[in-house]
């Protein structure tokens, strides 16, 4: 439905968005996540035609987001970064006139603009002045604007800022409602809306796409599923060497001991996350395998991976590599 | 077709609407009845006014027993009034032109209409109906005052040359807009637009003179884009198709520059 390849995207000197490339299948949603500054507005312009990419393609309902512009506006309901109103116009008003310049026919528009305004929840206020609207209601008169033409693909831009948390609710339950009939692209860069309301993820740092996959996919892969966190006393060295040769688990780490308050550090005591691969459970051989060693085990907990974890890891990467290749270069000139 | 003409027709509706909900728009029509209103009071009724120099000229003839060529009252009259609407515009219209785009862009709905299934130049021919309805009902009160005045007149006044006179003036008043809103279009600041158009109607409607000075065959094409030239001929009562066409081009260039720079714009803002 919604076809993304290599898209770049270049102001003056400095790159928005770097060969972004995703698809999105009929009836999914996808997550659209990132850290703020990090392209999804610019890629989200780009989809609905109101930038043009420096280079690249987007296709959506295999029109080309370029040069098919007035093909591809009909079939995609957008709601920018700020929601597009007249202050001036009511809730009722403004959505009619939306509905014309979508091209709804005449016919059509009253049943299509309640449904918008039922859907989100704008019955009540159907003639109120959209400037005498909260912020809350500005934002979803805006999410019904998007969907008022019943678009097959439709574009959020952040839809959940500045909401209460009820109306977040509502939001994303808004959303849910209309995956299957529609193909949806959410930005986000709230993590915990992306797994209740996306199918998939694609997770954007500094203009490239690091990841794109489901989010189950996404978390296991990248963390190696779940682990745990041990306190383990005697000799720390030892215990981790043997911690790793245990068959199901993929990474042994020290974390720092934080001293309690009021006690001080123990020594021959040491904090170890252990990760496993995906699907192992090797619990029972962790703990068996340390008492039989001879190891003191103080604390032993389950840890789950968070998309938090997912998302930091991902975007730590695209940091840590970059002063990496910055060393690199200094060396090789130090070289020459 | 039908759907490009149902999209100018939403624009239209959408533009007329705001005027009148906007306070702007209502002190606008404030100033500008007042002003025209004192216009039409001093030129027809005035210590310098019509019917104070007429009769006075009458006086003197009495006096000196010199005949007065016949006076069309009326006609003059239509004539001076007209005169000085013409410079009122030059005032109204780059604050009735300002916000037409510009204030689109500060509000962000400019991204609702560049990402909806209408094409640039719809969204311009409607702004610019739009506004230009706005300022045709500004001057119908002036029209039925001069009703008023022109049927009291004895003998009866022609109707025709005020009427063309307001033709020129509705096509002087869409040819500024147009311009204005081209201009509007270029910045999303509303106050920088209005200051520019003024300055272009400043420069269109002084070309004429310009033109003089310079003489010779530039001057000559100069002189013919004056708006003020044709808008002149017309409360005069002489009509030329050379106006008709040089304000259609003015509406036209308007409407094509705003729908190119919209273009423009979208493919060059960060």
């Amino acid at each position: 439905m919604i076809e993304v390849e290599h898209l770049n995207k270049v102001y003056g000197s400095t790159s928005a968005i770097e060969d972004v490339t995703f698809n999105v299948s009929e009836g999914e949603i996808l997550g659209f996540l990132g850290p703020n500054g990090a392209g999804k507005t610019t890629t989200m312009r780009i989809l609905t035609g109101y930038l043009p990419a420096t280079s690249g393609t987007a296709r959506i309902a295999g029109f080309d987001v370029h040069e098919d512009s007035l093909a591809v506006r009909q079939k995609i309901g957008y709601l920018p970064e700020n929601p597009p109103l007249y202050p001036e116009m009511s809730v009722q008003g403004f959505l009619f006139f939306v509905a014309r310049i979508k091209g709804i026919s005449a016919g059509d528009r009253k049943s299509k603009v309640a449904a918008a305004m039922e859907r989100c929840n704008l019955t009540d206020k159907r003639h109120v002045l959209i400037r005498k609207l909260s912020k809350g209601y500005r934002q979803r008169v805006g999410i019904a604007q998007a969907i008022v033409h019943d678009p097959p693909a439709i574009i959020l831009d952040e839809p959940t800022v500045g909401l209460d948390p009820r109306q977040i609710i509502d939001v994303r339950n808004l959303i849910k409602s209309l995956a299957g009939s529609h193909t949806i692209i959410i930005s986000t860069h709230i993590l915990p809306e992306v797994s209740m309301t996306c199918n998939r993820v694609a997770i954007i740092n500094s203009g490239k796409i690091v990841a794109t996959n489901t989010l189950d996919n996404l978390m296991s892969e990248l963390t190696g599923g779940s682990g745990y966190e041990l306190e383990v006393g005697g000799e720390v060295a030892l215990a981790k060497q043997m911690l790793q040769n245990i068959p199901g688990v993929n990474l042994v780490e020290s974390i720092p001991m934080l001293a309690r308050e009021g006690q001080q550090i123990e020594p021959n005591r040491a904090r170890i996350r252990v990760v496993s691969h995906p699907g192992d459970e090797p619990g029972n051989l962790i703990a068996n395998s340390l008492l039989q060693g001879g190891f003191a085990l103080h604390e032993m907990r389950r840890i789950n991976a968070t998309l938090e974890d997912v998302f930091l890891q991902l975007t730590r990467e695209e940091k840590s590599l970059s002063p990496h290749t910055e060393a690199d270069e200094v060396n090789i000139g130090e070289a020459a | 077709m039908g759907i490009v003409l149902g999209n100018i027709i939403a624009i239209y509706r959408r533009e007329l609407q705001t005027y009148f909900v906007s306070p702007l728009a209502y002190a606008i029509a404030g100033i500008f009845w007042f002003l025209a209103g004192l216009f039409f009071v001093l030129i027809l009724l005035g210590p310098e006014g019509i019917l104070a120099a007429v009769a006075d000229l009458e006086l003197r003839s009495q006096r000196f027993g010199v005949p007065i060529p016949p006076i069309d009252v009326p006609y003059e009259f239509i004539k001076a009034f007209l005169d000085r609407m013409g410079w009122l515009l030059l005032f109204i219209l780059p604050i009735l032109s300002m916000g037409l785009y510009a204030e689109e862009r500060k509000r962000g709905t400019l991204e609702l209409l560049a990402t909806s299934p209408v094409t640039n130049w719809a969204v311009a021919v409607g702004k610019l109906l739009g506004v230009l309805t706005f300022f045709i009902t500004l001057i119908l009160p002036l029209m039925v005052l001069e009703a008023v005045v022109l049927s009291a007149s004895e003998p009866a006044a022609a109707w025709t040359i005020p009427l063309l006179g307001h033709f020129g003036l509705i096509l002087l008043a869409a040819s500024i807009l147009s311009l204005g809103m081209f201009i509007s279009s270029l910045t999303n600041s509303t106050i920088l637009s209005a200051v520019l158009t003024f300055a272009v109607i400043l420069m269109l409607l002084f070309i004429d003179l310009v033109a003089k000075v310079i003489g010779g065959q530039i001057g000559a094409v100069l002189g013919h884009l004056s708006l003020l030239k044709h808008y002149n001929n017309m409360i005069q009562g002489i009509f030329d198709s050379n106006s008709l066409i040089l304000f259609s081009s003015y509406i036209i260039l308007g409407i094509f520059l705003t729908a190119q720079s919209i273009d423009a714009f979208r493919f060059q803002r960060n």
